[in-house]
C-alpha cells in the first residue's frame, strides 16, 4: 500500500500571517542528475533533498505563481508591493489574460494593476504611505470586490507591516483585501507560491454565504432540501493556471458522466463562488503540487473530503483519477463502464498517431507531476522515454516516481537550469522534446524539435487531451525544419568545454555555493 | 520621494540592466540576486517588447547566485564570486557583467568589488538594484559603467564619430530597426554612429568608442548619465536632441548634427534632397486612398517622452492629422515637464495638443476624457472623431471604447512581432505611415 502524500502534513496555520514556505513544510528535492534508480533511493534516503547545485541559472520566483492564482479571480486588482521589476512581465500580457477569460465564456475586463514602486527613499523608511494610498486610490477608481497586496523581497526584508495596513484600511473600504506574501528570497520552491496564495484566499476572502431573503417554511424546506442534495452530488474540480478552458470542460464532462455535478473552482471565480466552497461533497485536486494546502485546509473547516493523488493526463492516470472520484460515491460500476467506452473510442482514434510515434525517442521536462504523468501516456502509445527533467522533487510524485520501471531512465531535477538540460539532451538526441515555456527556445536551438507542456489554447488533460497530445506530437514531427535550420545558424552560449562535462559533476552535497 | 504607479510600463533597474546586456553582442550577465529575478524580469522584455526572445544569454540562461534566505542573513558574496568563477568556465562571451538586485543590495553585499576581481576575464560589475529607479535607470548604469571601465581612453577623436545614447534596447521596441536607420542615415553625409546595439558593433568595437567626438543622445530621460559618463571620462560633449521620424525632423537631425561636427552643408542638402525624393516617391502611393477615403484623424498619443514628440510631430506634420492629446509617463521634474510640453508649441498644426504627464493608466484615461466636451445628448454634436490612438498595447481597449484606430508602438508590444523594423529616419517613417494606415483599412 503506497502511502498517502500527504501523511502527517499540518494546515492549521491560519492565525499566521503566511504559511511556512515549502522547504520547511513539505521539503523535497531540488538538485538531482542521474538516474530514476538513483533518484527513488537517494529521496527515500533522503541524500537527495540535500543536494545543490556548483554553477546555477535563474531559477524561478515564487511571487509569479501566487499572483498568477489570486489575480485571475473575477473582480480583483493587485497591488504589487515592490519595486517597479517584480510583476513587471504582466505589462505585456493584458490580451493573455483577456483571452483566458474568454475562452471560459466569462465576462472580459480591464486588469488594471498598480505597483506601490518602491525607491531608495522607501527601503529605508518603508512603504506603508504609499502602500494606503495605492489601496485607497485602487478602492475609489474601479471598485473592485477584491485588492491583492502581492509582497516583494523588498518589503519583506525591511519588514514592513502588511497585516497592520489591512485591519486599518479594511473597514474603510468596500473591496476585500487579501495580502499575499510570497517574497521569491524566501524559498527554493515556487510551489511556496501556491501556498501564499492559497493562504491569503483561505485567510481573508472565503467568508460565510450569503443566504437568500426569508423564504416560506414550505419553500424553505424544499430549498434546504435540494441545496442538501446538490451539495451531497457536487465535486470540486480544482484548477491551476497551467490548464485550459479546454482541460476544464473535458474534466467536467467525465465528472458528469458519472452523474456528479462538477464544479470548477478557484482560478477565474468570485468571490461568491469562494464563499460557497464548502458546498461539496469531495474535493479533487489535479496536481497535488498545486494543491495540498487548500484541500487539506478545506477539509479541516467544511470536512469536505478531497483526492490529491492523481493528475489526469493521458490514459492510466485519467481511468485512475475516475476511478477514485466515482469510489467515493460507490460509483465503481458506473465507472467501469465510462471508462471502458471511453477507452474503446480513444485508442482507436489515437491508432494513426501511434503509428508515427512508435518508437521515437522522447524527453519530457516541466513540472513534477505533469512530466510523470505525461512520459507515462507516451509509453503508452509506444514512444521510447530517453529522459525527464522536474523543477523539484517532493513527496507528492513519490508514488508516480516509484511507478517507473525504467531504472537507467536519465532524470534531471532543476528549477530551469538550461545549462545541465542542454547537456543531456545533447548526449541523449530525442526526436522529440516537450518542455515548461521558457526551455523550448533553447532546445530549438539545439536543434531538437519541441512542443510546449501547457498553454492556454492547449487541451492536455482528459481523454480528449490524451488525444490532442498524440496528435500534437504527431504533428510536430511532420515538419522539423525550423529547429535544424535554427540550430545551424544560432548558437547556445555554453562551452564546449561545459557540454563534455559530466553534468553530475556539479552537483554537490549541501549548501556549497 | 515617488508616487504608486498604475500598470507601470516599466521594468525595475535591474530588468533595465538585463534587456541593455541582452543587446550587446555575446554579452553573459551574472546575476546576484534570487532565483526568479533575472527569468522574469527577461521574459518580460521577450513578451512585452514585440517577442525579442531572451537573446543570446537571457532568460533561463542567465548565470545567477540564486540566494535565499541564509543569504540573507550570512551574506552572498562567496556565492557570487563561485558564479563568476563557474560562468567564465562555462559560458561563452565576450563581456560579463555581474549586476546586483535588491537582496543583495539591502544586505550590503559588495557586487561591483567582487567583480572587480575578475576584471582581467573580461568581468564588470554594476549596482542595479531595483528600488533604484526604472528601466532607463538600470540601461545608464549599465552603459556609464561600460563607459567607465571598458571604453578605452585616447586622446585621437575622429571628427565624423558619434555616440549615440538614449535608444533603450527592448523599451524602444523598434531599437534595432531604429539604430540601423540612424546608422544608414548618418553614413551617408559620411558620420560614423557608435550605438553599442547596432548589428556588427562587438565589444572589441565597444572598447573604441572613446574616439567620438560628439555625443548624440536621442531621449531626456535616459542616456543622460551614460552621455556624462561619456563627457567626464572621455571629454565627448553631447547634446541631447529628438529621435528623428520623417522627412522634416530628418533633416533637422542631420543640420544638427552636420553644424556640430562641421560638415559641409552641400553635402547635407544633397542627401536631405536625395531621401526626401525617396520618401515621397513611396508616400505618393497613399495618397489616392487616404484622400478618397478621408484618413485625416485626431491623434492621440500616450507613450514615454522618447516617442511621444517625434511621433506627434511626424503625424502632425507630414501627415497632417490633428494633434488632440498627448499623455507622457516618465518625466517626473515639474521644470523638465514644463520645457518638454513647450516643445509641442513648434507644431504647425492650427491645433496644438494637450500634453498631460501621468504615470497613472486609470487617470490618464480620465483626463482624456475631460479634454473634449461631453455629449449631453443634444441634437448636433460636435465629437471627438475620428480618432487615432498611438500608445502601447495597454492602450488597446480605450481604443476601442473610442472607436478609433490603434497602433502600437512603445512599450509594451505583445501584439505584434517586430523583428527589423524601425521608424526613425525617412525611411523608417514609411514604415510607420504602412502601420498606421494598415490598421484603417485591415478589415477592407
Amino acid at each position: 500500500m503506497p502511502k498517502l502524500l500527504n501523511e502527517n502534513l499540518k494546515y492549521n496555520y491560519l492565525a499566521e500571517d503566511e504559511p511556512p514556505v515549502r522547504d520547511e513544510r513539505v521539503g523535497g528535492c531540488v538538485a538531482y542528475c542521474g538516474s530514476c534508480s538513483g533518484l527513488q533511493s537517494d529521496f527515500k534516503s533522503g541524500c537527495a533533498q540535500s543536494q545543490n547545485r556548483k554553477f546555477s541559472q535563474s531559477a524561478g520566483c515564487q511571487l509569479g505563481l501566487a499572483v498568477g492564482i489570486v489575480n485571475s479571480l473575477t473582480r480583483a486588482l493587485l497591488i504589487v508591493h515592490s519595486p517597479l521589476g517584480c510583476c513587471s512581465g504582466m505589462a505585456g500580457m493584458a490580451g493573455v489574460s483577456a483571452s483566458n477569460r474568454a475562452s471560459r465564456g466569462l465576462s472580459v475586463e480591464e486588469k488594471p494593476f498598480i505597483h506601490t514602486n518602491m525607491d531608495e527613499f522607501d527601503v529605508v523608511n518603508g512603504g506603508v504611505e504609499k502602500l494606503k494610498r495605492a489601496v485607497i486610490y485602487a478602492d475609489q477608481e474601479y471598485h473592485p470586490e477584491v485588492i491583492v497586496i502581492a509582497n516583494g523581497c523588498v518589503p519583506g526584508i525591511i519588514g514592513e507591516d502588511i497585516e497592520a495596513v489591512v485591519r486599518e484600511l479594511e473597514t474603510q473600504i468596500s473591496a476585500r483585501i487579501v495580502p499575499v506574501h510570497c517574497e521569491g528570497f524566501k524559498s527554493r520552491f515556487v510551489s511556496s507560491g501556491y501556498d501564499a496564495a492559497n493562504h491569503g484566499i483561505l485567510k481573508y476572502l472565503i467568508r460565510e454565504p450569503k443566504e437568500y431573503p426569508q423564504l416560506t417554511e414550505e419553500a424553505q424546506i424544499k430549498y434546504d432540501f435540494a441545496k442538501k442534495y446538490r451539495t451531497s452530488r457536487t465535486v470540486n474540480i480544482f484548477n491551476v493556471g497551467s490548464n485550459s478552458n479546454g482541460d476544464e470542460v473535458e474534466l467536467s464532462r467525465l465528472v458528469s458522466a458519472l452523474g456528479l455535478i462538477p464544479k470548477v473552482v478557484p482560478l477565474h471565480c468570485t468571490v461568491d463562488d469562494l464563499d460557497h466552497l464548502g458546498e461539496a461533497a469531495l474535493n479533487v485536486s489535479i496536481c497535488a503540487t498545486h494543491d495540498d494546502y487548500l484541500l487539506g485546509h478545506l477539509k479541516e473547516r467544511f470536512g469536505t473530503e478531497y483526492i490529491l493523488d492523481v493528475l489526469p493526463i493521458g490514459i492510466n492516470c485519467t481511468n485512475e483519477w475516475i476511478r477514485k472520484i466515482a469510489a467515493h460515491f460507490h460509483l465503481e460500476k458506473e465507472a467501469e463502464r465510462l471508462i471502458e467506452q471511453e477507452n474503446k473510442e480513444l485508442l482507436e482514434a489515437i491508432q494513426p498517431f501511434a503509428e508515427v510515434l512508435k518508437g521515437k525517442k522522447v524527453f519530457v521536462g516541466g513540472g513534477e507531476t505533469r512530466i510523470l504523468t505525461t512520459a507515462d501516456f507516451f509509453k503508452t502509445v509506444g514512444m521510447d522515454v530517453v529522459g525527464i527533467k522536474a523543477h523539484n522533487v517532493d513527496r507528492f510524485v513519490e508514488n508516480l516516481l516509484n511507478d517507473i520501471k525504467d531504472p537507467n531512465l536519465v532524470v534531471e531535477v532543476g528549477a530551469h537550469q538550461p545549462a545541465e538540460e542542454l547537456n543531456i539532451l545533447n548526449g541523449l538526441r530525442p526526436d522529440l522534446y516537450v518542455g515548461h515555456a521558457g526551455a523550448n527556445g533553447w532546445v530549438t536551438k539545439l536543434g531538437i524539435p519541441t512542443m510546449p507542456l501547457f498553454g492556454a489554447p492547449i487541451n492536455y488533460m482528459g481523454y480528449s487531451g490524451a488525444y490532442e497530445l498524440a496528435r500534437r506530437a504527431a504533428r510536430v514531427l511532420k515538419n522539423t525544419n525550423f529547429s535544424k535550420n535554427i540550430s545551424k545558424h544560432v548558437s547556445i552560449p555554453l562551452t564546449d568545454e561545459w557540454l563534455a562535462t559530466d553534468p553530475r559533476t556539479n552537483i554537490v552535497e549541501g549548501n556549497r555555493f | 520621494m515617488s508616487d504608486f504607479i498604475e500598470r507601470s510600463k516599466f521594468s525595475c533597474a535591474l530588468g533595465g540592466a538585463l534587456t541593455t546586456i541582452a543587446a550587446i553582442k555575446r554579452a553573459v550577465p551574472i546575476v546576484h540576486a534570487s532565483g526568479g529575478c533575472a527569468s522574469a524580469l527577461s521574459g518580460a522584455y521577450n513578451l512585452g517588447s514585440g517577442y525579442r526572445g531572451v537573446g543570446y544569454c537571457g532568460g533561463s540562461m542567465i548565470p545567477t547566485s540564486n540566494i535565499a534566505q541564509s543569504q540573507i542573513v550570512f551574506g552572498g558574496e562567496d556565492k557570487l564570486s563561485g558564479q563568476i568563477e563557474a560562468t567564465l568556465k562555462y559560458v561563452k562571451g565576450d563581456l560579463y557583467v555581474a549586476v546586483s538586485g535588491c537582496q543583495t543590495e539591502m544586505i550590503g553585499d559588495d557586487t561591483v568589488g567582487i567583480a572587480s576581481r575578475f576584471r582581467d576575464q573580461n568581468v564588470i560589475g554594476v549596482s542595479t538594484p531595483g528600488f533604484l529607479g526604472n528601466t532607463l535607470r538600470g540601461y545608464d548604469a549599465v552603459l556609464s559603467a561600460l563607459i567607465k571601465n571598458l571604453v578605452e581612453k585616447t586622446d585621437q577623436k575622429s571628427a565624423t564619430t558619434v555616440n549615440i545614447l538614449g535608444i533603450v534596447p527592448g523599451h524602444d521596441v523598434f531599437f534595432r530597426g531604429n539604430i540601423s536607420h540612424l546608422k544608414e542615415l548618418l553614413g551617408k553625409i559620411g558620420v560614423k554612429a557608435n550605438t553599442f546595439f547596432g548589428d556588427n558593433e562587438t565589444v572589441e568595437d565597444i572598447k573604441k568608442y572613446g574616439d567620438a567626438s560628439l555625443t548624440v543622445v536621442l531621449s531626456e530621460s535616459a542616456g543622460q548619465i551614460a552621455a556624462k559618463a561619456f563627457e567626464n571620462t572621455h571629454n565627448i560633449p553631447y547634446i541631447t536632441t529628438d529621435l528623428p521620424i520623417g522627412p522634416k525632423a530628418s533633416e533637422r537631425f542631420l543640420h544638427l548634427i552636420g553644424e556640430k561636427l562641421g560638415i559641409d552643408r552641400g553635402v547635407i542638402d544633397k542627401v536631405i534632397e536625395e531621401e526626401n525624393e525617396y520618401f515621397y516617391s513611396y508616400l505618393e502611393r497613399v495618397v489616392d486612398v487616404v484622400a478618397d477615403l478621408d484618413f485625416q484623424r485626431y491623434l492621440v498619443t500616450i507613450t514615454d517622452s522618447y516617442y511621444a514628440y517625434p511621433l506627434v510631430d511626424f503625424i502632425s506634420e507630414e501627415l497632417g492629422w490633428i494633434p488632440h492629446f498627448v499623455s507622457v509617463n516618465d518625466i517626473q521634474n515639474k521644470e523638465k515637464q514644463d520645457a518638454y510640453a513647450k516643445k509641442f508649441e513648434q507644431l504647425t498644426s492650427e491645433t496644438k495638443p494637450q500634453v498631460i504627464f501621468e504615470d497613472k493608466v486609470g487617470l490618464t484615461k480620465k483626463k482624456l476624457r475631460k479634454s473634449w466636451p461631453y455629449n449631453n445628448n443634444q441634437k448636433y454634436y460636435n465629437a471627438l472623431g475620428p480618432l487615432y490612438v498611438v500608445g502601447s498595447v495597454v492602450e488597446r481597449n480605450l481604443a476601442t471604447e473610442y472607436g478609433a484606430g490603434f497602433l502600437s508602438v512603445a512599450y509594451p508590444v505583445s501584439n505584434r512581432a517586430v523583428l527589423n523594423k524601425g521608424y526613425a529616419g525617412f525611411r523608417g517613417a514609411l514604415s510607420l505611415v504602412e502601420d498606421l494606415l494598415s490598421n484603417l483599412v485591415t478589415n477592407r
